[in-house]
C-alpha cells in the first residue's frame, strides 16, 4: 500500500529526478585581501530537463561565476547545488570531475582548443576520456557536420574564429552530454558565424534533448532561449 | 556508445603522453640536454669502472703471474717443497731486488735506483713481456751478464744497445728494452725497473736489508688439473712453514682495484654533484613547461580529467623521457673506452674493452629516476593548482611549486634512496654521506644567500642611476632567477675551489716545501762495517753536509699476544702492512725530535735485557694494540717476544728516516744490524754519486727531488683529469641558468619593449645585465670562497696531513675564467631579447 507519506516522496523524488540542475541558495564570495566580495547572493534556479536559459546581465554581475558553479568548476561558499539527484556542492573535485565529463559540455568564449593538438585531437579527447571506441572516427563524423571536413588535422592557430569555435562545440557535445554550459560562445565571433554558432547549438539540444544554460550579452541570441534569467549585482531579478 | 576495457586507459596515457613529448620536446631542450650530459658521465664511469674490472678479472692470472704466487719475501725459501710443486704443475722462480744501475764508458757517468727482476725460463707463466729488438729476452737465459731496462732507464741514462752498465759491482751488457711485463707490481708501475735472467742473482751481493729481496715463486696449474685441489695441495704442503706467503690470483688486483674504486667513488660523487645541480635547472624549466600548458591543461580539467590523470601523463613524458635519455648516455658511454685505453695501455699495459651490464644501465636510469622525481614533485604537483573556472576569467596565474607533507617526505624519502645508492658499497662510504652532507649544506646557504640578496635589494632606496635601478629591480622581481642561479652556479664553483686549493695545496708542499726540509738523498744498505768509510766519503764530498744515519733490522710481527694477526687483521685493515712480511726496525736512544711520544713511556732503562717496542700510534689504533701487549718479533730467525711501551706519531711524509717499530737500544745493539742514512748536501754539486758506488758498490741511493718529480708529474696528470672533469658541474650550471633567462625570455622582450618605447638606449641594458651578474657573482665567489676554504683545508690537514695556504692565483684564475663564461653566456642568451620587435609584441601576437 501506498502511504501518503510515501507517495509524497515519491512525487518530489519525481520532481528532483526531472530537474537537471538545481541551485539552493547559493552565495559565492571571494576575499580579496582583507575586502570579502560577494559574488553570488542567495541563487536559487531550477533547470529541467531539455531546457534552454540565457542568463544575462551586465559585466562584473556574476553571469560567468553562476556558470561556473552549475559546472562544479567553482566551490560556493554556501547552499546546495544537485545535478539530477546528486549534491554535486558536497561532492570532491574527482567526483564533480566524473559527473561533468559524462553529463556537462562546456562552450567557452575563447574556444580554449588545446594548441598543439590537431581539430581531430581535440574533440576525440573527450571521447577517448571516457573509453569510447573509434574515437577519431566519430570525431570526424562530428566535424564533417559542422562543416569542418576539411580542418581535420588542423591545428587551432590555423583555424578562423568560427571554425575554432566550431570545434569547441564538437568537443563540448560529442559526449552528448544532458547540459551544455555556454560562456559568451558567439562572444568573439561576427554575426555570420555568431548565427552558425547559434544554430548548431539550438539545434542540438533539440536534438539530444539536452538542455543549455548560456551567458550571453546579446539579445537576439538570449530571446532564443526559453527561459531568461536576468542577475545584477550577484542577485536574480 | 560503446566503451573499451581499462585497459586501454594505460595505453591512452601513453598515447597522450607520446603526444606530448613528440611535439614539446624542444620546450624542454634544457631537460634533455643537461639529463643527458649528467647521465653520460655517470654512464661512462660505470663502463669504464666496469670494463677495468672485467680485464683485472680476466688477466688476474697474468696480474700475480700464476694460478698461485709462493712468496718467501727475503729468504730462498723451502726448495723441496717447491720441487714437490713442480711435480703438479709448472713453477717459476723469480727473484726481484732494488738497485743501482750506472753506466762505465760515458764522460759523464749516471747511475739509476732500480729494480730488477730476475727470471726463469718459464716466465711469463701467464700474460706476455713486450721487449724490442726481438729474440733478446730469450737470449737473458742463455747469455751470461745481460740485461733488458726499461725505456726510462734507457733514455736517463743515455744508453745504446750492447752498452756496457754496472749493477754493484759487475757488468752487464744492456741487449734490449723491456716495454711491459704483465705481472705488474708497485716498483714496475711507477718506478724504473730491468729484467735479467735467472742466474743474475748468483752474481750479486744481495743479502744485505737495503736491496729489498724478494723471492717469489709463480705456479702455474696443469690443465685439466682442477685449480681448487691444486691450491688445497700447495696449502697443504705450506701449512707448517712460517716465513711463506701464499697469494692467490683473484686478489692479485688489490692495490689497483682500490685506486680505481676510490678514483670511480670520487668522479661519481661528482657526476652526481651534477646531475643535482641539473634538478634545479629541470624543476625550473618544467614549471615554466607547464606554465604554457597552464590552459591545456585548464581545458583538460573542464572536460573531466582528474588532475592525478593530468600528472600521470607528465610523468610518462619523463619516464620516457629518461630512458631515452639513459639509453643513449649509456651507449654513448662505450665511445670513450676506446679513448681510455690508449691511455691504460700505455700507462698500465692494461687493454680494456666495453662491456655491457644490464645491472650499470639500471644503476644509471634509477639514479635519472629517482634525480627527476625529487625535482618534478613540486612542479607536477603544481598541477593541483590550476583550475578549469580560469577558462572563463580568460587569466592564467603563474604556477609556483607546490610543496605538500606527503611530497616532502617522499622527496625526502627517494633522496635518501638515492644517497645510499652512492654511498653503501662505495669505497669509502663515510666520505661519501660527508660530500653529501657538505653538498647540502652548501645547497641551503646558497639559497639563504639568494633570499638574503633579495631581501637586502629589496630594502634599498631607489638608486638615481637608471641601469642600477633596473639591475636591483631584475634582482628582486617575483621571477628572478637569482635563487637559481645562485645555487646552480654557487654549487659548481665551490666544488672547482675546492679542488684547485687542494691540487695547489699539494703541488706547493711537495714541489717546494718537501724538497727544502726532505733530504736530498736516501742511502740504503751500509754495512755495519762500512759506516765509517760512507761517513768519510759523504764529509770528504761535503764538509757541511747534514748527515743522518742510523741502524736498519729486519723484524718480521710473528704473534700479538700470542695469536698470528695474519689470521684476525683483515687486507682491508690500514695498517695490516705492518704485520705482513719482514719490516725494517731502528732503535734511538732519545725520543725522536720529529716522533714524539702520544702514549706511554720511553724505554724502561732497569731492564736493559728485555725487548722492549715503540709503536707507531697509527698502527697501535688500527691494530687495537695497547700499553703493555706483546708481540713475538721474528729476528733473523729468533723469536723474541716483547712488550709495546709507548706510542709515537710518526709523519711518514716528512721524507725523513721513519719506522713504524723502534726497538730498545740497550737490546737491540747485540743484533746483526745494516745502517739507513739521509744526507742533505751544501750544495748538489758537491755529491759525486759514482765516485761512493765505486767504493760502496752494493749501496742503493735514492735522489728525493727524482721521485717528487715521478710524484708531482702523476699529481698533475690526476689533478687536471679531476678538474676537467668536475668542471661538469660548471657547464651544467650554466646550461641550467642559460635556460633560466630562456624561461624567462617573453618576460625579459616585454620589459626591453617598454624600455625601448621610454626610449632606454641598448648600451643601457647591457649594462643593467652586467651589474645584475656582478652583485650575484661577487656574492656566489664570496660564499664558495667561505666554503672552498673550509673544505679544501679540511683535506689537505686532515686527510693529506700537510699545510694549507691559500692560493690567491688560483682563486683569481678560478674565478674570472668561471665569471667570464659565466657573463658572456648571460649576454648572449640575452642578445635576442635586447631588439624586440615592436609590431607584434604590442598587437599581442
Amino acid at each position: 500500500m501506498l502511504t501518503r507519506q510515501k507517495a509524497t516522496t515519491l512525487i518530489i523524488n519525481l520532481l528532483i529526478m526531472n530537474d537537471l540542475l538545481k541551485l539552493k541558495n547559493v552565495n559565492l564570495k571571494y576575499q580579496t585581501g582583507n575586502e570579502i566580495i560577494k559574488v553570488l547572493k542567495n541563487i536559487n534556479i531550477e533547470t529541467k530537463k531539455n531546457e534552454s536559459i540565457s542568463i544575462v546581465g551586465e559585466s562584473g554581475s556574476g553571469k560567468t561565476s553562476l556558470i561556473m558553479l552549475a559546472g562544479g568548476l567553482e566551490k560556493a561558499t554556501s547552499g546546495k547545488i544537485f545535478f539530477e539527484d546528486q549534491e554535486i556542492s558536497k561532492m570532491s573535485e574527482d567526483e564533480v570531475s566524473k559527473i561533468r565529463r559524462k553529463n556537462i559540455g562546456i562552450v567557452f568564449q575563447s574556444f580554449y582548443l588545446i594548441p598543439n593538438y590537431t581539430a581531430v585531437e581535440n574533440v576525440a579527447l573527450t571521447l577517448e576520456l571516457n573509453n569510447l571506441k573509434n574515437p577519431y572516427n566519430r570525431a570526424k563524423e562530428l566535424l564533417d557536420r559542422f562543416g569542418l571536413k576539411n580542418r581535420f588535422n588542423n591545428l587551432p592557430s590555423q583555424l578562423s574564429g568560427g571554425e575554432q569555435q566550431r570545434v569547441a562545440i564538437a568537443r563540448a557535445i560529442a559526449l552528448k552530454p544532458k547540459l551544455i554550459l555556454a560562456d559568451e560562445p558567439t562572444g568573439n565571433l561576427d554575426s555570420e558565424n555568431s548565427k552558425m554558432i547559434a544554430d548548431i547549438l539550438f539545434k542540438y539540444i533539440k536534438e539530444e534533448k539536452s538542455s543549455l544554460i548560456m551567458v550571453t550579452h546579446d539579445p537576439k541570441l538570449a530571446n532564443k532561449a526559453k527561459r531568461k534569467i536576468k542577475i545584477k549585482d550577484g542577485k536574480i531579478v | 556508445m560503446e566503451k573499451l576495457s581499462k585497459l586501454s586507459d594505460y595505453k591512452l596515457t601513453l598515447i597522450y603522453a607520446l603526444r606530448d613529448l613528440s611535439r614539446n620536446y624542444k620546450k624542454i631542450s634544457s631537460i634533455i640536454l643537461t639529463l643527458f650530459i649528467s647521465l653520460f658521465i655517470l654512464s661512462s664511469i660505470f663502463t669504464i669502472e666496469e670494463s677495468l674490472n672485467n680485464e683485472l678479472n680476466n688477466n688476474s692470472r697474468a696480474l700475480l703471474g700464476g694460478d698461485i704466487e709462493i712468496d718467501y719475501n727475503r729468504n730462498i725459501g723451502n726448495l723441496k717443497l717447491i720441487n714437490q710443486v713442480k711435480e703438479f704443475a709448472t713453477v717459476s722462480q723469480m727473484v726481484e731486488f732494488s738497485t743501482m744501475i750506472s753506466t762505465t764508458d760515458k764522460i759523464e757517468n749516471k747511475s739509476i735506483f732500480s729494480r730488477i727482476k730476475t727470471v726463469d725460463e718459464n716466465y711469463p707463466l701467464f700474460g706476455k713481456v713486450g721487449y724490442e729488438p726481438s729474440g733478446v729476452f730469450e737470449e737473458l737465459q742463455t747469455t751470461e751478464n745481460t740485461i733488458l731496462v726499461n725505456e726510462n732507464i734507457f733514455k736517463n741514462l743515455n744508453l745504446k744497445l750492447n752498452d756496457k752498465i754496472k749493477v754493484q759491482d759487475k757488468l752487464f751488457t744492456v741487449i734490449g728494452i723491456v716495454k711491459s711485463v704483465p705481472d705488474i707490481g708497485g716498483a714496475f708501475v711507477f718506478g724504473d725497473f730491468a729484467l735479467a735472467g735467472k742466474q743474475t742473482l748468483e752474481l750479486l751481493k744481495l743479502n744485505n736489508l737495503g736491496s729489498f729481496l724478494n723471492y717469489e715463486y709463480k705456479v702455474r696449474f696443469n690443465e685439466g688439473d682442477n685449480p681448487k685441489t691444486s691450491s688445497k695441495r700447495i696449502e697443504q704442503l705450506f701449512k707448517d712453514e712460517k716465513k711463506v706467503r701464499l697469494k692467490y690470483h683473484e686478489k692479485s688486483d688489490g692495490p689497483l682495484k682500490r685506486i680505481i674504486d676510490n678514483f670511480s667513488q670520487f668522479l661519481s660523487l661528482v657526476s652526481i654533484s651534477a646531475m643535482l645541480i641539473a634538478g634545479i635547472g629541470i624543476a625550473n624549466t618544467l614549471l615554466s613547461f607547464i606554465n604554457q600548458n597552464n590552459m591545456s591543461i585548464a581545458v583538460k580539467k573542464s572536460l573531466g580529467f582528474y588532475s592525478r590523470d593530468i600528472k600521470t601523463v607528465y610523468y610518462l613524458q619523463l619516464l620516457i623521457l629518461l630512458f631515452l635519455i639513459s639509453t643513449a648516455a649509456y651507449s654513448f658511454s662505450f665511445f670513450l673506452v676506446p679513448i681510455v685505453d690508449v691511455y691504460l695501455s700505455a700507462g698500465l699495459g692494461l687493454n680494456i674493452e666495453g662491456s655491457f651490464s644490464i645491472l650499470n644501465y639500471f644503476k644509471v636510469f634509477s639514479v635519472g629516476l629517482l634525480v627527476l622525481i625529487i625535482f618534478s614533485i613540486p612542479t607536477i604537483n603544481a598541477i593541483d593548482q590550476v583550475k578549469a573556472s580560469n577558462l572563463f576569467r580568460n587569466v592564467f596565474q603563474n604556477l609556483q611549486f607546490y610543496y605538500s607533507k606527503q611530497s616532502i617526505i617522499l622527496s625526502l624519502f627517494l633522496l635518501s634512496i638515492l644517497i645510499s645508492l652512492f654511498t653503501i658499497g662505495s669505497a669509502r662510504p663515510i666520505y661519501s654521506l660527508g660530500y653529501f652532507g657538505a653538498f647540502f649544506i652548501c645547497l641551503l646557504v646558497f639559497y639563504l644567500l639568494s633570499n638574503l640578496i633579495i631581501k637586502l635589494f629589496k630594502g634599498l632606496k631607489e638608486h638615481p642611476n637608471i641601469s642600477i635601478k633596473v639591475s636591483v629591480k631584475n634582482i628582486t622581481q617575483t621571477k628572478s632567477i637569482t635563487p637559481i642561479t645562485i645555487m646552480s652556479l654557487g654549487l659548481g664553483v665551490t666544488l672547482l675551489l675546492t679542488l684547485a686549493f687542494v691540487g695547489s695545496n699539494f703541488k706547493r708542499e711537495i714541489v717546494k716545501s718537501i724538497p727544502k726540509l726532505a733530504p736530498d738523498y736516501f742511502f740504503i744498505g751500509i754495512q755495519s762495517d762500512e759506516r765509517q768509510i760512507f761517513e768519510d766519503l759523504i764529509f770528504d764530498m761535503d764538509k757541511e753536509a747534514n748527515l743522518e744515519i742510523v741502524p736498519m733490522v729486519s723484524t718480521g710481527i710473528v704473534k700479538i699476544n700470542g695469536i698470528d694477526p695474519n689470521t684476525y687483521i683483515d687486507s682491508s685493515n690500514g695498517s695490516s702492512w705492518a704485520t705482513r712480511n719482514d719490516r725494517r726496525s731502528s732503535w734511538a736512544d732519545k725520543v725522536l725530535k720529529d716522533n714524539p711520544i702520544v702514549e706511554g713511556k720511553w724505554w724502561d732503562l732497569s731492564r736493559p735485557d728485555k725487548l722492549q717496542i715503540s709503536l707507531d700510534s697509527k698502527v697501535a689504533k688500527d691494530l687495537n694494540i695497547k700499553i703493555g701487549d706483546i708481540f713475538t718479533l721474528n729476528i733473523y730467525g729468533r723469536e723474541i717476544e716483547g712488550e709495546i711501551v709507548n706510542f709515537r706519531l710518526v709523519d711518514y711524509r716528512d721524507f725523513t728516516i721513519n719506522f713504524a717499530m723502534l726497538l730498545n737500544p740497550s737490546f737491540a745493539k747485540n743484533i746483526p744490524h745494516e745502517y739507513l742514512a739521509t744526507a742533505k748536501f751544501k750544495s748538489l754539486e758537491n755529491f759525486n754519486e759514482i765516485a761512493l758506488l765505486d767504493k760502496m758498490p752494493s749501496l742503493s741511493i735514492i735522489k728525493i727531488t727524482d721521485y717528487l718529480e715521478k710524484v708531482t708529474d702523476l699529481l698533475n696528470k690526476v689533478f687536471i683529469a679531476v678538474t676537467v672533469i668536475s668542471a661538469i658541474t660548471i657547464v651544467i650550471g650554466l646550461i641550467v641558468i642559460s635556460s633560466a633567462i630562456i624561461v624567462q625570455g617573453k618576460i625579459k622582450e616585454f620589459q626591453n619593449l617598454i624600455f625601448k618605447i621610454l626610449g632606454f638606449s641598448k648600451s643601457e641594458v647591457v649594462l643593467s645585465s652586467i651589474i645584475e651578474f656582478f652583485i650575484i657573482f661577487t656574492s656566489i665567489i664570496l660564499i664558495a670562497l667561505f666554503f672552498a676554504v673550509i673544505g679544501s683545508q679540511f683535506i689537505i690537514e686532515n686527510i693529506f696531513q700537510i699545510t694549507w695556504k691559500f692560493d690567491l692565483v688560483i682563486f683569481l684564475q678560478v674565478t674570472i675564467g668561471i665569471g667570464l663564461a659565466t657573463l658572456i653566456l648571460i649576454m648572449i642568451t640575452n642578445y635576442k631579447y635586447l631588439s624586440p620587435k615592436v609590431y607584434p609584441l604590442i598587437r599581442n601576437q
